[in-house]
């Protein structure tokens, strides 16, 4: 039998898939690499642990659920998370670790460039807000921190670039994560010379930029005997994370929206239009040669709940994380919505959109001397939610968003998508893929091999199941608790910078 | 409470234990200036608070001690007193001989019945934890009493019992620092910690008996847990962070094979050439002239 392999280079895991040419999922493996913080503001990654990583588990899912049975591959497509940098010199040695998305450390410059005249003209050519995540960001901060570093940087590149670098030889970057750059004219598809100029980088110094479908070659001699593919097997540099979810979501209608909660989160629309936001708080990223995914990103996510689960919940075994939060999940169930007036604000890592503000901090208000734990749990949750609801918001300025669907670990807990569906008041419908990224990345390489005619199509054959139906009466009360989480937020940035400033 | 002090070579109690260098039991109702003047420790040495409340600096460390803290000093380590003297109160102690061979090889002698791999693993946990807080054990202080009883009273079989106290000392005081280290909420901490201590000691041949003891978890369990997290069993995930070192490592031309070989843990360039060949279908040759730009 014939089938497809994508591979997601996540944040904190590889996870590979193998799909029949029908979309059934026929093997999955993952394997972790660690995220490094030398410093507060510092998130890293070592590119050689992942590129590891990623042959180690590719090679024994290949083993076990693909050779094995006499399958064959066709095609492997790649997808990565965004924002990432790495510096490498003229001999393609890194220098130093990968940068990642959640990395911090160019607020400065960020707030430097935010504030220049050019910010607007950068912001609208090349879709990225002006955050420490936008690898232009980075690039500054390289050549204002690092100098030695910047002058001897060969190519920037990103962590998908560098994989299939070391897979094919070629260095390339597809148009989706080219876009999440900052570097990127979104309309032109190649390197913005304002940009460029801003930087203090040559076009030459980057990737070149190329369609999801791209093929970037065949896989070097070796690494194809050693994984033990067909000479024909097809390369596609495939997109990022965030199209490739939207893709694999079956959200193609203008009426539909997004959200995706795993760790962090994001709300997303597709569209033929490039969303314009005088604030600059969406994104708009490449699609394909005629859509954007836009949106808005939330660092917000299940990690929050993780969290207040670690400190405040009852471990049965142990690190027994999943039963714990199951329990507080049930838990919080037994409270009412609003939680009896106690709301969260979730900004533990601080936030991107709605408020693009690193300093934020997360706050528990109005807390009571009847309030137990069953609150906290319940008040977690919403205050997650109310943010997504918060991004929503946002694009409702731009479309009549009348449908959900809803994926990633955390929004799809039952519990979880009723309570979208309530806040929202929206009916809320569930992927029943396990990973809609990597959905995603079945799609366009089914789509590439002719299965569909295109990505619209490919697309709309996702099956979204169960439809969760707002309660009326809930999506009242949220309604009330929302105003006064949107007031709190705006009411406290100045203190939270007054709180950063101590 | 019993005040006595025994020293090797002039109290006949400690005949028969070589190993122990002094133990005692001793109060202090004066402060007397300069009296605790910075000392390199010379063995291993075990402290008790009975009464009063201290403040010493091991290293870089500041210490606060109460009564019921033990606390843990190895040889090598800068002991002293901030204030320069030894406040008032009480305490017990005992300095005894362990030979370390290297950062982890750890055996504390023929007196001892722990085996070799319990060493390694107890070892890791003493000298591979970074900071040897005061672990607050009832157990130690018991165990302690116990032990200077049996040295005192030499009563039927006190030869085997003293060294018994001794191991159990030992294994007390290594199982409170896992513990400490980690209170089974969160794996990904604890597995971070562990990861660290592995690429800091890629070299090292690590057993995941070992590794798991590190983490002061018992094998079944952290094998089930590494699992579940990383996708990978530990001695895999060891393999990818040895493969992954020994990339960047290739990529410096002036170093040898052999010696990159080594220096991540393969125990011969063999070895290494094998598993690196399996894995990324290169042999490191192959690989370093890919990369490097030589011929």
């Amino acid at each position: 039998m014939d089938c497809i392999i994508s591979i997601e280079l996540g944040t904190n895991a590889v996870r590979v898939y193998a799909f029949d040419l029908q979309g059934h999922i026929i093997g999955s493996a993952k394997g972790t690499y660690p995220t490094f913080h030398p410093y507060p503001d510092y998130s890293e990654q070592d590119p050689e642990q992942i590129f590891i990583t990623m042959l180690y588990v590719l090679k024994n899912l290949l083993n076990e659920k693909i050779h094995s049975k006499r399958h064959k591959v066709i095609s492997i497509c790649f997808s990565a998370s965004m924002h990432s940098l790495l510096a490498v010199d003229r001999n393609g040695a890194p220098l130093g670790n990968l940068i990642t998305w959640a990395d911090n450390r160019g607020q400065k410059e960020a707030s430097i460039l935010r504030g220049a005249p050019m910010a607007e003209d950068i912001y609208k050519a090349t879709g990225t807000p002006i955050h420490p995540m936008s690898p232009l960001v980075k690039i500054v901060w390289l050549k204002n921190q690092q100098p030695e570093v910047f002058a001897q940087t060969d190519k920037f590149m990103s962590l998908k670039s560098y994989i299939i670098q070391q897979l094919t030889g070629h260095i390339v970057l597809d148009h989706s994560l080219s876009s999440a750059t900052g570097l990127m004219n979104i309309y032109k598809k190649e390197w913005d010379q304002n940009a460029l100029g801003y930087a203090g980088i040559r076009a030459d110094q980057l990737p070149e930029p190329v369609p999801i479908n791209y093929c970037p070659g065949k896989l070097l001699n070796q690494y194809r005997v050693s994984l033990g593919v067909p000479a024909a097997t097809k390369i596609l540099v495939g997109s990022s994370d965030g199209c490739f979810a939207t893709l694999g979501a079956g959200v193609w209608d203008q009426h539909m929206a997004t959200i995706t909660i795993e760790d962090s989160a994001a709300v997303r629309v597709i569209g033929r239009d490039v969303l314009s936001d005088d604030k600059r708080r969406l994104f708009n990223y490449v699609l394909d040669d005629a859509h954007y995914v836009s949106g808005g990103p939330s660092n917000s996510g299940g990690v929050v709940f993780e969290w207040f689960a670690k400190q405040f919940g009852d471990f049965r075994n142990a690190f027994d994380l999943e039963t714990c939060m199951e329990d507080l999940i049930k838990e919080a169930a037994t409270a009412g919505p609003g939680a009896e007036r106690l709301l969260f604000l979730p900004y533990l890592l601080g936030e991107r959109a709605p408020i693009w503000n690193a300093q934020a901090r997360g706050v528990f208000f109005g807390v009571n001397i009847n309030h137990e734990r069953k609150h906290f749990a319940r008040a977690v949750i919403e205050g997650i939610l109310y943010e997504m609801y918060s991004i929503e918001r946002m694009l409702l300025e731009h479309r009549n968003i009348k449908e959900i669907s809803v994926n990633g670990s955390f929004a799809s807990i039952p519990f979880c998508t009723q309570l979208i569906a309530d806040i929202f008041n929206l009916p809320v419908r569930v992927s029943a893929n396990a990973s809609s990224v990597s959905m995603g990345a079945y799609l366009l390489a089914a789509t590439d091999i002719g299965v569909y005619k295109n990505i619209e199509e490919a697309s709309r054959s996702v099956k979204l199941i169960e439809t969760y139906k707002p309660n009326v009466r809930n999506s009242k009360v949220y309604a009330g608790y929302f105003s006064v989480f949107e007031n709190l937020t705006g009411k406290l940035a100045g203190d939270f910078e007054a709180l950063a400033n101590l | 409470m019993n005040l006595f002090e025994l020293q090797q070579g002039s109290s006949r109690e400690l005949q028969l234990f070589p190993h122990i260098v002094s133990t005692g039991c001793r109060k202090n109702n004066a402060i007397h200036l300069e009296s605790f003047r910075e000392t390199v420790v010379d063995f291993f040495r075990i402290y008790n608070i009975i009464d009063g409340k201290y403040e010493w600096r091991v290293d870089e460390e500041n210490l606060h001690l109460y009564p019921g803290d033990t606390v843990l000093v190895l040889p090598g380590r800068k002991l002293s007193s901030p204030k320069g003297f030894l406040e008032i109160g009480a305490l017990a102690w005992i300095h005894f001989k362990i030979e370390i061979l290297d950062r982890s090889k750890f055996f504390p002698g023929k007196w001892s019945s722990l085996s070799e791999s319990e060493c390694y693993t107890i070892g890791n946990i003493l000298l591979l934890n970074r900071s040897l807080a005061p672990a607050k054990t009832g157990e130690a202080s018991r165990i302690l009493a116990s032990l200077q009883n049996e040295l005192l009273n030499q009563g039927i079989a006190f030869h085997t019992r003293v060294n018994q106290l001794l191991d159990e000392l030992l294994v007390a005081i290594a199982r409170e620092l896992a513990k400490e280290a980690n209170p089974g909420r969160d794996f990904s901490k604890i597995f971070f910690q562990l990861e660290q201590k592995l690429r800091d000691n890629l070299a090292r041949q690590w057993s995941v008996e070992e590794m798991a003891a590190t983490v002061g978890m018992g094998t079944t369990l952290f094998n089930v847990r590494v699992k579940s997290y990383t996708g990978f069993t530990p001695t895999n995930y060891l393999i990818n962070l040895r493969i992954a070192e020994a990339i960047k490592l290739l990529r410096k031309p002036e170093l040898n094979l052999t010696d990159i070989a080594l220096d991540t843990g393969f125990c011969s360039s063999q070895h290494f050439s094998t598993t690196f060949k399996k894995l990324t279908g290169y042999t490191p040759s192959e690989f370093r002239k890919r990369n490097t730009g030589d011929t």
